[in-house]
């Protein structure tokens, strides 16, 4: 167990380990994360089995990377706790028990001779110390006096409130690998969505993109009702960084998309022959709409927003979205097909259509509308609250450190026939150069008035 | 366009006072580089309204995309120096330190670099930009007043060694110290930038504080590298050419973080 603490103890290992990580993080920024296999094999050939098998393509999620954090997280803690007790003492039990060997040792010193007696020098040295605002505690002991003047002692934990607070975030990350749960959620107006691993669901009432006047996306926003054992609970609009947080859930607007499952059409019929002639047609998938009075009808079989033929030769989409919209429609005299094909948004004079016999009709995809659906990043998050209350004590713990540091000044002064000796020594171990030119001033002060 | 003829002026004085300090080399006489701080300190004054007046034309934080956020870097960077030049009187530094400015200003009006304003996209929208950035590029500022004081260290150090320099002045060791005084500035700013805001803003964004995304992932590295240099210092009494070393590499993390990861490894990180 001694052994076990002394190991952690130690800076070395720290240091070690802070090397280690850095570099583990550096390859994990080279390899690309959580691809499939396959995309693996491709990029490393030989090599790829091996990254996957040590984990390499989950870096930050493995185990030996989960492993490295916790030794490190030991390590703080041993580090931080074996050194806070003798800092305490140092802080709240000054001792006044030292040596001048002692003092003239330390960075900052000094020894100045004086012509006045012991309490002269005294009441000068507490004078100037208190009116730099240092807090003084003393001892008379014979001959001498010590004096231990000190400020700003707390900025000395500084340090171990930074240990603190990161202790506390990576507990607050294991917490938050372990119990917390996300997914994003697809669902489109007027739906009601039960939430997963929640005992409520959510309805998408209204949503709607704004856009600026150049056409870019300004935002998106989704009015979102919570229902509850079949109550409406509240009822929110979220936008992109304005999240909707019910029970510990929080729901963020991510992204939004098409559901071209059921599209509505609107295609035109032109005559070759007589191109004052338009027919505007509106019809759904798997409807029929009849052209002209000669019984003449077409129908929409198929749509897709993105249209690709791939290379095996069938048709797909290549997205959702709407690229490169295409209808595959078809033609019926009666019961006889005349023509069937695609056509398309975006290509006018493109057709693949095949016909049975010569006609005078030309189609246009004109307009097509889907359904936009709502992407809605939802996340269950038991470890925030400790990542902000650990972020918290790391800040202040670096102000403190930086911004406040502590001041340390230890004086004696021994009288001799009448005349006084001053030995004095500083530390400071966060400010050493404005500290160093504070004790020259106070030296220098001090001299003077021989 | 106002703005880009204040921007003009402020790159023509950061010329000027790169000049000057360079002329401060050679001749060593302080009224040449107090004339260039001067001029430097104009410059930052005009930058400022420059900033300012790009604020109020897009109505958004004049970070948005890589012309405004090097302007926005070389700004910071010019106000750590100034800083660091009043409190320690680095005189010599201000030669590499401007010098670097006017090369991030010249980047940033090469043409290559698009300067209009466009609109945010839905994701940037928020206050949290105005903190994280802004915080981050202080931050990043005094690491880089670090990194040239750091460089300046080796080449006095061997040159003391060499026994060519005088033993006066800016010493390594006070540029050592000075360093070290840099470092402890931006390392606070940086993790409360940086590391902090842009946790809480991922988690208002994109519903996770941490995503392990490239950008995250380097400036965790470049976190982790200053605290290295803290560590070996403070506890362990590293000094002098080994700590500067590590100045040196954390400001390159740093560098790295800001332009390296956008342009060779892609994330959602993907804005600037």
């Amino acid at each position: 167990m001694k052994s076990l603490i002394k190991f952690f103890s130690s800076v070395r290992l720290a240091i070690v380990l802070l090397i280690i990580i850095t570099i583990a993080s550096i390859v994990g920024t080279l390899i690309p994360q959580h691809r499939s296999p396959a995309e693996y094999l491709d990029q490393y050939g030989q090599l790829a089995n091996l990254l996957i098998r040590f984990e390499f393509t989950t870096l930050y999620h493995s185990w030996w990377f989960l492993g490295l954090l916790i030794l490190f997280s030991l390590n703080i803690l041993v580090c931080t706790l074996t050194r806070l007790s003798p800092k305490l003492r140092r802080v709240f039990r000054p001792s006044l028990d030292f040596e001048k060997k002692s003092l003239l040792v330390l960075k900052v010193n000094k020894r100045i001779k004086k012509n006045k007696n012991l309490d002269q020098s005294h009441d000068e040295l507490k004078k100037e110390l208190t009116s730099r605002h240092y807090r003084i505690k003393e001892k008379k002991r014979d001959n001498q006096v010590f004096f231990s003047a000190r400020k700003r002692m707390l900025g000395l934990f500084g340090s171990d409130l930074v240990h603190l607070g990161l202790l506390i975030i990576l507990l607050g990350g294991i917490i938050s690998g372990v119990g917390g749960f996300g997914t994003i959620l697809q669902i489109s107006k007027g739906q009601i969505l039960p939430v997963p691993r929640a005992d409520f669901d959510l309805r998408l009432d209204k949503f709607e993109t704004e856009y600026y006047p150049s056409g870019a996306v300004k935002d998106w926003k989704s009015t979102l009702t919570v229902i509850e054992e079949g109550k409406q609970v509240l009822t929110r609009i979220i936008e992109v960084n304005h999240p909707l947080s019910y029970k510990g859930y929080v729901f963020y607007q991510s992204s939004f998309g098409w559901d071209w499952k059921n599209p509505t059409l609107e295609i035109w019929a032109n005559k070759n022959s007589d191109p004052g002639f338009v027919k505007k047609i509106e019809l759904k998938i798997g409807e029929k709409a009849r052209l002209n009075d000669d019984g003449f009808e077409i129908s929409a079989l198929h749509f897709v927003p993105d249209f690709v033929i791939t290379e095996n030769n069938q048709i797909a989409t290549r997205s959702l979205e709407p690229n490169n919209p295409a209808a595959f429609i078809e033609g019926w005299q009666g019961e006889e097909k005349i023509f069937s094909g695609w056509i398309f948004a975006k290509f006018p004079d493109v057709d693949r259509i095949h016909s049975s016999r010569e006609t005078d009709l030309k189609l246009e995809l004109k307009g097509f509308k889907g359904n936009q659906y709502s992407g809605i990043q939802m996340s269950k998050d038991p470890g925030v609250n400790f990542i902000w209350l650990g972020c918290s004590i790391l800040m202040i713990g670096l102000f403190v450190a930086f911004y406040w540091p502590a001041k340390e000044i230890k004086v004696i002064l021994e009288e001799s026939q009448g005349r006084t000796e001053l030995i004095a020594g500083g530390l400071a171990p966060k400010n050493k150069e404005a500290f160093a030119s504070e004790f020259n001033s106070l030296m220098t002060t001090l001299g003077r008035s021989k | 366009m106002t703005e880009s003829i204040l921007f003009l002026i402020t790159f023509i004085l950061y010329i000027l006072a790169a000049l000057f300090y360079f002329g401060f080399l050679f001749s060593k006489k302080e009224g040449t580089a107090k004339t260039g701080l001067s001029i430097a300190s104009v410059g930052f004054i005009i930058h400022t309204l420059a900033l300012i007046l790009r604020t109020f034309e897009s109505g958004h934080a004049p970070f948005t995309n890589m012309y405004e956020s090097l302007s926005f870097l070389a700004w910071s960077s010019v106000f750590a120096y100034v800083f660091v030049e009043i409190k320690y009187k680095v005189r010599k530094a201000g030669a590499y330190l401007m010098l670097i400015v006017v090369a991030v200003m010249a980047i940033a009006s090469s043409p290559l670099m698009p300067k209009e304003a466009t609109p945010l996209v839905p994701a940037l929208q928020s206050y949290w930009l105005w903190l994280h950035v802004s915080v981050t590029l202080f931050g990043e500022a005094f690491f880089a007043v670090a990194f040239i004081t750091s460089i300046m260290y080796l080449v006095a150090d061997s040159r003391e060694k060499e026994g060519k320099a005088r033993k006066s002045g800016l010493t390594s060791e006070r540029l050592d110290s000075i360093s070290y005084r840099c470092v402890a500035v931006g390392f606070p700013l940086f993790t409360l930038g940086g590391i902090v805001f842009g946790m809480v803003w991922a988690y208002k964004a994109w519903g996770s504080y941490w995503s392990w995304d490239p950008k995250e992932t380097w400036s965790l590295i470049t976190w982790f590298v200053f605290a290295l240099y803290l560590h070996t210092r403070i506890v362990m009494g590293w000094k002098g050419r080994r700590s500067a070393f590590v100045a040196i590499i954390g400001f390159l993390a740093a560098m790295f973080t800001y332009f390296g990861v956008n342009y060779l490894i892609t994330g959602l990180h993907s804005y600037v």
